[in-house]
Protein backbone atom coordinates (compact mmCIF):
# COMPACT_ATOMS: atom_id res chain seq x y z
CA UNK A 1 0.00 0.00 0.00
CA UNK A 2 2.80 2.57 1.07
CA UNK A 3 4.51 1.28 -1.90
CA UNK A 4 1.51 2.28 -4.26
CA UNK A 5 1.24 5.78 -2.91
CA UNK A 6 5.14 6.34 -3.43
CA UNK A 7 4.72 5.28 -6.54
CA UNK A 8 1.75 7.63 -7.45
CA UNK A 9 3.46 9.90 -6.10
CA UNK A 10 6.62 10.22 -8.10
CA UNK A 11 4.11 9.43 -11.40
CA UNK A 12 2.66 12.66 -10.70
CA UNK A 13 5.11 14.32 -9.74
CA UNK A 14 6.90 13.27 -13.53
CA UNK A 15 3.44 14.53 -14.75
CA UNK A 16 3.64 18.09 -13.19
CA UNK A 17 7.39 18.13 -14.12
CA UNK A 18 6.79 17.13 -17.84
CA UNK A 19 3.59 19.61 -18.09
CA UNK A 20 5.33 22.73 -17.10
CA UNK A 21 8.28 21.94 -19.20
CA UNK A 22 5.98 21.49 -22.30
CA UNK A 23 3.57 24.31 -21.61
CA UNK A 24 6.59 26.94 -22.25
CA UNK A 25 7.08 25.49 -25.83
CA UNK A 26 3.42 25.17 -26.58
CA UNK A 27 2.52 28.76 -25.58
CA UNK A 28 5.35 29.46 -27.73
CA UNK A 29 3.96 28.39 -30.63
CA UNK A 30 0.70 28.88 -29.54
CA UNK A 31 1.26 33.15 -29.54
CA UNK A 32 3.80 33.40 -32.20
CA UNK A 33 1.17 31.80 -34.32
CA UNK A 34 -0.43 35.14 -35.23
CA UNK A 35 2.87 36.42 -36.43
CA UNK A 36 3.41 32.97 -38.77
CA UNK A 37 -0.05 33.59 -39.97
CA UNK A 38 0.03 36.97 -41.04
CA UNK A 39 3.76 37.47 -42.07
CA UNK A 40 4.82 34.11 -43.10
CA UNK A 41 8.47 32.35 -43.06
CA UNK A 42 9.32 35.25 -45.36
CA UNK A 43 9.82 37.26 -42.40
CA UNK A 44 12.38 35.02 -41.87
CA UNK A 45 14.71 36.68 -44.52
CA UNK A 46 12.94 40.64 -44.41
CA UNK A 47 15.55 43.05 -43.36
CA UNK A 48 13.44 45.96 -41.78
CA UNK A 49 12.09 45.83 -38.42
CA UNK A 50 10.06 48.70 -37.54
CA UNK A 51 7.40 47.61 -34.93
CA UNK A 52 5.62 50.48 -35.12
CA UNK A 53 5.12 50.90 -38.74
CA UNK A 54 4.04 46.95 -38.63
CA UNK A 55 7.38 45.94 -39.96
CA UNK A 56 8.71 42.69 -38.78
CA UNK A 57 11.75 41.29 -40.41
CA UNK A 58 14.21 38.70 -38.22
CA UNK A 59 17.40 38.84 -40.44
CA UNK A 60 18.83 41.48 -39.32
CA UNK A 61 18.51 39.95 -35.66
CA UNK A 62 19.60 36.15 -36.95
CA UNK A 63 22.84 38.22 -38.71
CA UNK A 64 23.79 39.79 -35.22
CA UNK A 65 23.23 36.34 -33.40
CA UNK A 66 25.68 34.66 -36.06
CA UNK A 67 28.13 37.49 -35.87
CA UNK A 68 28.22 37.57 -32.49
CA UNK A 69 28.99 33.51 -32.16
CA UNK A 70 31.66 33.63 -34.97
CA UNK A 71 33.25 35.89 -32.83
CA UNK A 72 33.05 34.55 -29.33
CA UNK A 73 33.62 31.23 -30.81
CA UNK A 74 36.69 32.38 -32.90
CA UNK A 75 37.97 33.93 -29.73
CA UNK A 76 36.70 31.27 -27.22
CA UNK A 77 37.95 27.81 -28.85
CA UNK A 78 41.66 28.54 -29.49
CA UNK A 79 42.10 30.33 -26.14
CA UNK A 80 39.79 27.55 -24.10
CA UNK A 81 41.88 24.75 -26.44
CA UNK A 82 45.23 26.07 -25.74
CA UNK A 83 44.51 26.12 -22.21
CA UNK A 84 43.09 22.74 -22.03
CA UNK A 85 46.18 21.50 -23.37
CA UNK A 86 49.15 23.72 -20.96
CA UNK A 87 47.56 22.57 -18.14
CA UNK A 88 46.77 19.15 -18.78
CA UNK A 89 50.35 17.96 -21.04
CA UNK A 90 52.60 20.87 -19.62
CA UNK A 91 51.37 21.91 -16.21
CA UNK A 92 52.06 19.59 -13.31
CA UNK A 93 48.80 17.65 -11.73
CA UNK A 94 48.27 20.30 -8.57
CA UNK A 95 48.13 23.47 -10.69
CA UNK A 96 45.94 21.45 -13.23
CA UNK A 97 43.63 20.54 -10.32
CA UNK A 98 43.47 24.35 -9.12
CA UNK A 99 42.70 25.58 -12.65
CA UNK A 100 39.78 23.20 -12.77
CA UNK A 101 38.40 24.23 -9.85
CA UNK A 102 38.70 27.90 -10.63
CA UNK A 103 37.32 27.47 -14.32
CA UNK A 104 34.60 25.63 -13.02
CA UNK A 105 33.57 28.28 -10.13
CA UNK A 106 33.97 30.46 -13.08
CA UNK A 107 31.75 29.45 -15.10
CA UNK A 108 28.85 29.87 -12.74
CA UNK A 109 29.51 34.07 -12.59
CA UNK A 110 26.11 35.48 -13.16
CA UNK A 111 25.99 36.78 -16.96
CA UNK A 112 25.16 40.20 -15.99
CA UNK A 113 27.92 40.81 -13.93
CA UNK A 114 29.77 39.74 -17.40
CA UNK A 115 27.80 43.00 -18.84
CA UNK A 116 28.35 45.32 -16.38
CA UNK A 117 32.25 44.23 -16.77
CA UNK A 118 31.35 44.55 -20.72
CA UNK A 119 29.95 47.92 -20.37
CA UNK A 120 32.23 49.70 -18.22
CA UNK A 121 35.62 48.42 -18.73
CA UNK A 122 35.42 46.71 -22.64
CA UNK A 123 33.32 49.70 -23.81
CA UNK A 124 35.42 52.53 -23.31
CA UNK A 125 38.72 50.92 -24.34
CA UNK A 126 37.21 49.60 -27.70
CA UNK A 127 36.32 52.74 -27.64
CA UNK A 128 39.42 54.76 -27.24
CA UNK A 129 41.62 52.19 -29.53
CA UNK A 130 39.28 51.49 -32.17
CA UNK A 131 38.09 55.10 -32.45
CA UNK A 132 34.07 54.02 -32.12
CA UNK A 133 31.53 56.29 -31.56
CA UNK A 134 30.31 54.50 -27.96
CA UNK A 135 31.77 51.22 -28.13
CA UNK A 136 28.67 48.92 -28.64
CA UNK A 137 29.24 46.75 -31.38
CA UNK A 138 28.82 43.27 -32.11
CA UNK A 139 32.61 42.79 -31.43
CA UNK A 140 32.35 43.73 -27.88
CA UNK A 141 29.10 41.69 -27.67
CA UNK A 142 31.27 39.02 -28.95
CA UNK A 143 34.10 39.22 -27.02
CA UNK A 144 32.38 39.08 -23.43
CA UNK A 145 30.54 36.19 -24.63
CA UNK A 146 33.59 34.63 -25.30
CA UNK A 147 34.94 35.34 -21.85
CA UNK A 148 31.70 34.14 -20.62
CA UNK A 149 32.52 30.89 -22.66
CA UNK A 150 35.80 29.81 -22.02
CA UNK A 151 35.64 28.36 -18.78
CA UNK A 152 33.11 25.48 -20.51
CA UNK A 153 35.18 24.47 -23.31
CA UNK A 154 38.19 24.66 -21.51
CA UNK A 155 37.08 22.61 -18.57
CA UNK A 156 35.27 20.03 -21.26
CA UNK A 157 38.54 19.88 -22.89
CA UNK A 158 40.82 19.40 -20.20
CA UNK A 159 38.24 16.20 -19.15
CA UNK A 160 38.04 14.69 -22.05
CA UNK A 161 42.13 15.44 -22.63
CA UNK A 162 42.61 13.65 -18.91
CA UNK A 163 40.28 10.95 -20.14
CA UNK A 164 42.97 9.54 -22.82
CA UNK A 165 43.91 6.37 -21.48
CA UNK A 166 48.00 6.54 -20.01
CA UNK A 167 48.60 3.32 -22.52
CA UNK A 168 48.03 5.49 -25.33
CA UNK A 169 50.41 8.06 -23.74
CA UNK A 170 53.52 5.64 -23.02
CA UNK A 171 53.10 3.57 -26.38
CA UNK A 172 53.03 6.76 -28.44
CA UNK A 173 56.17 7.68 -26.62
CA UNK A 174 57.73 4.33 -26.93
CA UNK A 175 56.95 4.95 -30.64
CA UNK A 176 59.78 7.90 -30.89
CA UNK A 177 57.04 10.72 -31.57
CA UNK A 178 57.63 14.05 -30.55
CA UNK A 179 55.38 16.02 -28.14
CA UNK A 180 53.93 17.95 -31.37
CA UNK A 181 53.35 14.83 -33.06
CA UNK A 182 51.94 13.43 -29.80
CA UNK A 183 49.07 15.85 -29.58
CA UNK A 184 48.29 16.38 -33.15
CA UNK A 185 48.11 12.50 -34.22
CA UNK A 186 47.04 11.01 -30.79
CA UNK A 187 45.58 13.18 -27.80
CA UNK A 188 43.60 15.36 -29.75
CA UNK A 189 41.86 12.74 -31.99
CA UNK A 190 41.07 10.94 -28.72
CA UNK A 191 39.80 13.65 -26.74
CA UNK A 192 38.11 15.37 -30.05
CA UNK A 193 33.84 13.97 -29.05
CA UNK A 194 34.32 15.62 -25.90
CA UNK A 195 36.05 18.93 -27.07
CA UNK A 196 33.64 19.05 -29.76
CA UNK A 197 31.13 18.40 -26.80
CA UNK A 198 32.16 21.24 -25.23
CA UNK A 199 32.35 23.70 -27.91
CA UNK A 200 28.54 22.60 -28.90
CA UNK A 201 27.31 23.33 -25.24
CA UNK A 202 29.57 27.17 -25.48
CA UNK A 203 27.88 27.64 -28.97
CA UNK A 204 24.25 26.92 -26.76
CA UNK A 205 25.16 29.31 -24.15
CA UNK A 206 26.57 32.17 -25.99
CA UNK A 207 23.02 31.62 -27.79
CA UNK A 208 21.06 32.03 -25.56
CA UNK A 209 22.90 34.61 -23.56
CA UNK A 210 21.27 37.94 -22.72
CA UNK A 211 21.90 39.98 -20.26
CA UNK A 212 25.89 40.68 -21.41
CA UNK A 213 24.53 40.50 -24.68
CA UNK A 214 21.91 43.52 -24.51
CA UNK A 215 24.23 45.57 -22.50
CA UNK A 216 26.99 45.88 -25.00
CA UNK A 217 25.64 45.39 -28.04
CA UNK A 218 23.50 48.53 -28.66
CA UNK A 219 20.65 47.37 -29.35
CA UNK A 220 20.38 49.10 -33.56
CA UNK A 221 17.71 47.22 -35.60
CA UNK A 222 19.60 47.24 -38.97
CA UNK A 223 22.03 44.97 -40.91
CA UNK A 224 25.29 45.70 -40.44
CA UNK A 225 26.36 48.07 -43.56
CA UNK A 226 28.52 46.56 -45.30
CA UNK A 227 27.33 42.93 -43.60
CA UNK A 228 31.02 42.34 -42.10
CA UNK A 229 30.62 45.53 -40.14
CA UNK A 230 31.22 43.94 -36.31
CA UNK A 231 32.43 47.13 -35.34
CA UNK A 232 28.87 48.96 -35.34
CA UNK A 233 25.84 49.10 -32.98
CA UNK A 234 23.55 45.98 -33.76
CA UNK A 235 21.00 43.08 -32.64
CA UNK A 236 20.78 40.00 -31.55
CA UNK A 237 17.45 37.62 -30.87
CA UNK A 238 18.40 37.68 -27.35
CA UNK A 239 18.98 41.24 -27.40
CA UNK A 240 15.87 42.13 -28.97
CA UNK A 241 13.68 40.31 -26.66
CA UNK A 242 15.31 41.64 -23.21
CA UNK A 243 14.97 44.84 -24.53
CA UNK A 244 11.18 44.91 -26.12
CA UNK A 245 9.83 42.00 -23.80
CA UNK A 246 8.62 45.33 -21.09
CA UNK A 247 7.13 47.45 -23.83
CA UNK A 248 5.74 45.58 -26.28
CA UNK A 249 2.08 45.06 -25.51
CA UNK A 250 0.24 41.75 -24.60
CA UNK A 251 -1.49 40.65 -27.43
CA UNK A 252 -0.25 43.12 -29.97
CA UNK A 253 1.74 42.03 -33.16
CA UNK A 254 5.24 43.13 -31.66
CA UNK A 255 4.49 40.86 -28.79
CA UNK A 256 3.88 37.43 -30.84
CA UNK A 257 6.66 38.83 -33.25
CA UNK A 258 8.68 38.74 -30.06
CA UNK A 259 7.58 35.39 -29.64
CA UNK A 260 8.70 34.51 -32.92
CA UNK A 261 12.35 35.53 -32.54
CA UNK A 262 11.91 33.38 -29.07
CA UNK A 263 10.98 30.11 -31.00
CA UNK A 264 13.61 30.47 -33.34
CA UNK A 265 15.89 30.85 -30.54
CA UNK A 266 14.67 27.65 -28.76
CA UNK A 267 14.78 25.70 -32.53
CA UNK A 268 18.41 26.56 -32.94
CA UNK A 269 19.45 26.19 -29.05
CA UNK A 270 17.68 22.81 -28.70
CA UNK A 271 19.26 21.84 -31.85
CA UNK A 272 22.22 22.50 -30.84
CA UNK A 273 22.03 20.84 -27.28
CA UNK A 274 20.54 17.73 -29.12
CA UNK A 275 23.82 17.57 -31.40
CA UNK A 276 26.15 18.15 -28.34
CA UNK A 277 24.83 14.87 -26.30
CA UNK A 278 24.58 12.38 -28.92
CA UNK A 279 27.81 13.10 -30.35
CA UNK A 280 28.95 12.77 -26.87
CA UNK A 281 26.56 9.42 -25.97
CA UNK A 282 28.95 7.88 -29.10
CA UNK A 283 32.15 8.96 -27.33
CA UNK A 284 31.30 7.56 -23.61
CA UNK A 285 29.11 4.88 -24.39
CA UNK B 1 54.60 25.00 -30.68
CA UNK B 2 54.65 24.94 -27.16
CA UNK B 3 55.25 28.43 -26.73
CA UNK B 4 52.59 29.64 -29.43
CA UNK B 5 50.14 27.47 -27.56
CA UNK B 6 50.96 28.77 -23.77
CA UNK B 7 50.90 32.26 -25.60
CA UNK B 8 47.50 31.45 -26.48
CA UNK B 9 46.56 30.36 -22.98
CA UNK B 10 47.63 32.88 -21.07
CA UNK B 11 44.30 35.09 -21.45
CA UNK B 12 41.93 32.06 -21.35
CA UNK B 13 43.05 31.19 -17.55
CA UNK B 14 44.57 35.12 -16.49
CA UNK B 15 41.55 37.19 -17.99
CA UNK B 16 38.71 35.77 -16.28
CA UNK B 17 40.54 35.86 -13.13
CA UNK B 18 41.93 39.44 -13.98
CA UNK B 19 38.04 39.92 -14.08
CA UNK B 20 37.53 38.45 -10.48
CA UNK B 21 40.04 41.09 -8.82
CA UNK B 22 38.69 44.21 -10.89
CA UNK B 23 35.32 43.34 -9.55
CA UNK B 24 36.75 43.35 -5.95
CA UNK B 25 38.76 46.25 -6.73
CA UNK B 26 36.13 48.53 -8.23
CA UNK B 27 33.76 47.66 -5.46
CA UNK B 28 36.01 47.77 -2.02
CA UNK B 29 35.22 51.71 -2.14
CA UNK B 30 31.72 51.33 -2.09
CA UNK B 31 30.97 48.28 -0.12
CA UNK B 32 30.89 48.87 3.55
CA UNK B 33 28.46 47.48 6.35
CA UNK B 34 25.83 50.80 5.60
CA UNK B 35 25.45 50.04 1.90
CA UNK B 36 24.46 46.29 2.91
CA UNK B 37 22.15 47.27 5.87
CA UNK B 38 21.26 50.63 5.32
CA UNK B 39 21.68 52.13 8.83
CA UNK B 40 23.16 54.91 6.70
CA UNK B 41 20.25 56.85 5.71
CA UNK B 42 21.88 60.93 4.90
CA UNK B 43 23.14 60.40 1.60
CA UNK B 44 20.07 58.17 0.21
CA UNK B 45 17.56 61.40 0.08
CA UNK B 46 19.08 62.87 -3.26
CA UNK B 47 19.09 60.00 -5.28
CA UNK B 48 16.56 57.97 -5.40
CA UNK B 49 17.37 54.37 -5.45
CA UNK B 50 21.03 54.39 -5.97
CA UNK B 51 21.80 54.90 -2.07
CA UNK B 52 18.92 52.40 -1.06
CA UNK B 53 20.19 49.50 1.27
CA UNK B 54 21.30 46.16 -0.47
CA UNK B 55 19.28 44.25 1.98
CA UNK B 56 16.18 44.42 0.35
CA UNK B 57 17.53 43.13 -2.77
CA UNK B 58 19.92 40.67 -1.11
CA UNK B 59 16.57 39.08 0.68
CA UNK B 60 14.72 39.33 -2.48
CA UNK B 61 17.25 37.14 -4.37
CA UNK B 62 17.40 34.70 -1.67
CA UNK B 63 13.74 35.06 -1.57
CA UNK B 64 13.53 33.92 -4.95
CA UNK B 65 15.68 31.46 -5.31
CA UNK B 66 14.74 29.03 -2.24
CA UNK B 67 11.35 29.13 -3.82
CA UNK B 68 12.41 28.51 -7.20
CA UNK B 69 14.47 25.55 -5.55
CA UNK B 70 11.51 24.22 -2.99
CA UNK B 71 8.92 24.12 -6.00
CA UNK B 72 11.95 22.20 -8.20
CA UNK B 73 12.80 20.16 -6.00
CA UNK B 74 10.18 17.44 -5.05
CA UNK B 75 9.24 17.05 -9.04
CA UNK B 76 13.30 16.30 -9.82
CA UNK B 77 13.05 13.75 -7.27
CA UNK B 78 10.12 12.89 -8.34
CA UNK B 79 12.04 12.86 -12.24
CA UNK B 80 14.97 10.88 -10.82
CA UNK B 81 13.21 8.27 -8.96
CA UNK B 82 10.82 7.21 -12.02
CA UNK B 83 14.05 7.11 -14.08
CA UNK B 84 15.76 4.94 -11.65
CA UNK B 85 12.80 2.67 -10.60
CA UNK B 86 10.26 2.61 -12.81
CA UNK B 87 11.37 3.84 -16.53
CA UNK B 88 12.19 1.16 -18.98
CA UNK B 89 15.74 1.26 -21.06
CA UNK B 90 13.68 3.13 -23.81
CA UNK B 91 12.15 5.38 -21.30
CA UNK B 92 15.03 6.05 -19.25
CA UNK B 93 16.82 7.67 -23.16
CA UNK B 94 13.74 9.53 -23.74
CA UNK B 95 13.52 11.45 -20.72
CA UNK B 96 17.98 12.37 -20.47
CA UNK B 97 16.95 13.43 -24.20
CA UNK B 98 14.17 15.35 -23.02
CA UNK B 99 16.03 17.14 -20.53
CA UNK B 100 19.44 17.79 -22.46
CA UNK B 101 17.18 19.58 -24.57
CA UNK B 102 15.13 21.31 -22.19
CA UNK B 103 18.85 22.54 -21.01
CA UNK B 104 20.13 23.90 -23.93
CA UNK B 105 16.81 25.95 -24.19
CA UNK B 106 17.50 30.06 -23.37
CA UNK B 107 16.40 31.09 -20.11
CA UNK B 108 14.74 34.13 -21.82
CA UNK B 109 12.43 31.93 -23.86
CA UNK B 110 10.84 30.58 -20.63
CA UNK B 111 10.62 33.77 -19.28
CA UNK B 112 8.46 34.92 -22.17
CA UNK B 113 6.53 32.55 -21.63
CA UNK B 114 6.32 32.85 -18.32
CA UNK B 115 5.15 36.79 -18.94
CA UNK B 116 2.36 35.66 -21.12
CA UNK B 117 1.00 32.54 -19.26
CA UNK B 118 1.63 33.55 -15.17
CA UNK B 119 1.34 37.53 -15.58
CA UNK B 120 -1.30 37.97 -18.08
CA UNK B 121 -3.55 34.90 -18.33
CA UNK B 122 -3.26 33.70 -15.06
CA UNK B 123 -3.16 37.41 -13.56
CA UNK B 124 -0.15 36.76 -11.24
CA UNK B 125 1.34 39.94 -11.98
CA UNK B 126 4.86 41.10 -12.01
CA UNK B 127 5.39 38.48 -8.41
CA UNK B 128 7.51 37.04 -6.54
CA UNK B 129 5.29 33.65 -7.13
CA UNK B 130 5.57 34.31 -11.57
CA UNK B 131 9.73 34.92 -10.84
CA UNK B 132 9.47 31.24 -8.42
CA UNK B 133 7.48 29.48 -11.11
CA UNK B 134 9.77 30.60 -13.89
CA UNK B 135 12.70 30.03 -12.27
CA UNK B 136 11.84 26.06 -10.72
CA UNK B 137 11.39 25.83 -14.72
CA UNK B 138 14.44 26.83 -15.75
CA UNK B 139 16.31 24.88 -13.12
CA UNK B 140 13.97 21.53 -13.20
CA UNK B 141 16.02 20.08 -16.16
CA UNK B 142 19.39 20.77 -14.22
CA UNK B 143 18.46 19.32 -11.06
CA UNK B 144 16.46 16.28 -12.35
CA UNK B 145 19.93 15.11 -14.47
CA UNK B 146 22.20 16.01 -11.08
CA UNK B 147 20.03 13.86 -9.34
CA UNK B 148 19.77 11.25 -11.61
CA UNK B 149 23.55 11.05 -11.80
CA UNK B 150 23.83 11.23 -8.42
CA UNK B 151 21.39 7.92 -8.06
CA UNK B 152 23.07 6.33 -10.74
CA UNK B 153 26.42 6.60 -9.26
CA UNK B 154 25.15 4.11 -6.02
CA UNK B 155 26.38 0.39 -6.48
CA UNK B 156 24.30 -1.64 -7.89
CA UNK B 157 24.65 -4.23 -5.77
CA UNK B 158 23.54 -1.86 -2.81
CA UNK B 159 20.20 -2.08 -4.24
CA UNK B 160 19.77 -5.62 -5.96
CA UNK B 161 20.58 -6.60 -2.24
CA UNK B 162 18.23 -4.44 -0.39
CA UNK B 163 15.42 -5.48 -2.99
CA UNK B 164 16.50 -9.49 -2.38
CA UNK B 165 15.49 -8.51 1.29
CA UNK B 166 11.90 -8.24 -0.04
CA UNK B 167 12.39 -4.26 0.88
CA UNK B 168 9.29 -2.31 -1.27
CA UNK B 169 10.56 0.72 -3.77
CA UNK B 170 9.58 3.76 -1.12
CA UNK B 171 11.80 1.39 1.66
CA UNK B 172 14.57 1.05 -0.77
CA UNK B 173 14.87 4.46 -1.69
CA UNK B 174 14.34 6.01 2.13
CA UNK B 175 16.27 3.52 3.60
CA UNK B 176 19.39 2.88 1.15
CA UNK B 177 19.63 5.41 -1.61
CA UNK B 178 19.40 8.63 0.63
CA UNK B 179 21.67 7.37 3.27
CA UNK B 180 24.04 6.89 0.48
CA UNK B 181 23.70 9.53 -1.89
CA UNK B 182 22.46 12.15 0.35
CA UNK B 183 26.25 14.48 0.37
CA UNK B 184 25.92 13.63 -4.15
CA UNK B 185 22.10 15.15 -4.46
CA UNK B 186 22.73 17.96 -2.14
CA UNK B 187 25.28 19.24 -4.39
CA UNK B 188 23.34 19.06 -7.49
CA UNK B 189 20.78 21.19 -5.44
CA UNK B 190 23.39 23.62 -4.39
CA UNK B 191 24.67 23.94 -7.90
CA UNK B 192 20.98 24.63 -8.78
CA UNK B 193 20.87 26.96 -6.11
CA UNK B 194 23.70 28.79 -7.59
CA UNK B 195 22.42 28.42 -10.94
CA UNK B 196 18.82 30.13 -9.69
CA UNK B 197 20.64 33.24 -8.08
CA UNK B 198 22.77 34.03 -11.35
CA UNK B 199 19.79 33.91 -13.54
CA UNK B 200 18.92 37.55 -14.56
CA UNK B 201 16.82 37.42 -17.95
CA UNK B 202 13.89 35.86 -16.97
CA UNK B 203 13.22 37.50 -13.62
CA UNK B 204 13.38 41.32 -15.09
CA UNK B 205 10.27 41.65 -16.64
CA UNK B 206 8.44 39.28 -14.78
CA UNK B 207 9.34 39.34 -10.89
CA UNK B 208 10.85 42.34 -10.19
CA UNK B 209 10.73 46.14 -9.89
CA UNK B 210 13.53 48.56 -9.55
CA UNK B 211 13.22 50.08 -6.07
CA UNK B 212 10.56 50.63 -3.52
CA UNK B 213 10.05 47.27 -2.14
CA UNK B 214 11.46 46.08 1.12
CA UNK B 215 9.99 43.10 1.74
CA UNK B 216 7.07 41.71 -0.77
CA UNK B 217 4.15 41.80 1.32
CA UNK B 218 2.52 38.65 -0.16
CA UNK B 219 3.53 36.24 -2.95
CA UNK B 220 1.76 38.01 -5.55
CA UNK B 221 4.06 41.16 -5.52
CA UNK B 222 6.95 41.99 -7.03
CA UNK B 223 10.32 41.73 -5.28
CA UNK B 224 13.69 43.67 -6.36
CA UNK B 225 16.51 41.40 -7.13
CA UNK B 226 20.31 41.75 -6.77
CA UNK B 227 20.95 40.86 -10.26
CA UNK B 228 18.38 43.07 -11.86
CA UNK B 229 19.64 45.88 -9.65
CA UNK B 230 22.98 45.63 -10.95
CA UNK B 231 21.54 45.60 -14.53
CA UNK B 232 19.47 49.00 -13.79
CA UNK B 233 22.07 50.68 -12.01
CA UNK B 234 25.08 49.73 -14.87
CA UNK B 235 22.44 51.80 -17.42
CA UNK B 236 22.70 54.81 -15.25
CA UNK B 237 26.03 56.20 -16.82
CA UNK B 238 25.81 59.94 -15.70
CA UNK B 239 25.29 58.38 -12.20
CA UNK B 240 28.77 57.62 -10.54
CA UNK B 241 27.03 56.85 -7.24
CA UNK B 242 25.38 54.43 -9.03
CA UNK B 243 28.04 52.86 -10.81
CA UNK B 244 29.86 52.09 -7.69
CA UNK B 245 26.55 50.55 -6.11
CA UNK B 246 26.40 48.94 -9.05
CA UNK B 247 30.06 46.90 -8.74
CA UNK B 248 29.34 46.83 -5.35
CA UNK B 249 26.16 44.55 -6.00
CA UNK B 250 27.95 42.65 -8.26
CA UNK B 251 30.76 41.87 -5.99
CA UNK B 252 28.08 40.72 -3.05
CA UNK B 253 26.13 38.85 -5.55
CA UNK B 254 29.51 36.79 -6.61
CA UNK B 255 30.00 36.19 -3.22
CA UNK B 256 26.74 34.60 -2.81
CA UNK B 257 26.89 33.02 -6.34
CA UNK B 258 30.55 31.41 -5.43
CA UNK B 259 29.31 30.49 -1.66
CA UNK B 260 27.07 28.18 -3.22
CA UNK B 261 29.71 26.60 -5.84
CA UNK B 262 32.29 26.32 -3.23
CA UNK B 263 29.65 24.78 -0.99
CA UNK B 264 29.51 22.55 -3.70
CA UNK B 265 32.71 21.55 -4.14
CA UNK B 266 33.13 20.81 -0.81
CA UNK B 267 30.57 18.30 -0.66
CA UNK B 268 31.89 16.96 -4.00
CA UNK B 269 35.52 16.60 -1.55
CA UNK B 270 33.25 15.49 1.96
CA UNK B 271 31.55 12.66 -0.66
CA UNK B 272 35.18 11.32 -2.27
CA UNK B 273 36.96 11.65 1.19
CA UNK B 274 35.04 9.76 3.35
Amino acid sequence: MRNKIFILLVLSGCFIASLSSLAPIWFLWDTSWPFWSSYGISSLWGTEWYPFESLFGLLPAIVGSIWVLIIAMGVAIPCGLAAAIVSSEILPASWQNLLRVSMEVLAGIPSVVYGLIGLWVLLPWLQQHLGLLTGHSLLAAGLILSLMILPTIMVMALDALRLVPAEQREAAINLGLDWEQRLYRVLLPQAWPGIRTGMLLGLGRALGETMAVMLVVGSMDRLPQPIYNILEPAQTLTSRIGREMGEASFGSMHFSALLACGLVLALFASLLSLLAHRKSKQAHP
Amino acid sequence: MKALLILLALPAILLPTACLLYILYQALPALNWSLIAGSDTANISNMSSAGQALWHQISGSLLLMMLANILAAPLALSMAFFHALIASRQQKMILMTFLQVLQGIPPIVYGLCGLILLVHLLHWGISLATGAVILAIIILPLLSSNIIHALERIPAEQTEAAAALGMSKAAIVLRVWFPLAWTSMLTGLVLAMARSLSETAPILFTATVFSGIAWPDSLFSPVTSLQTHIFYLAQEGSNAQAIHVAWASAAVLLALVLLFSLTALFLRRYKESS
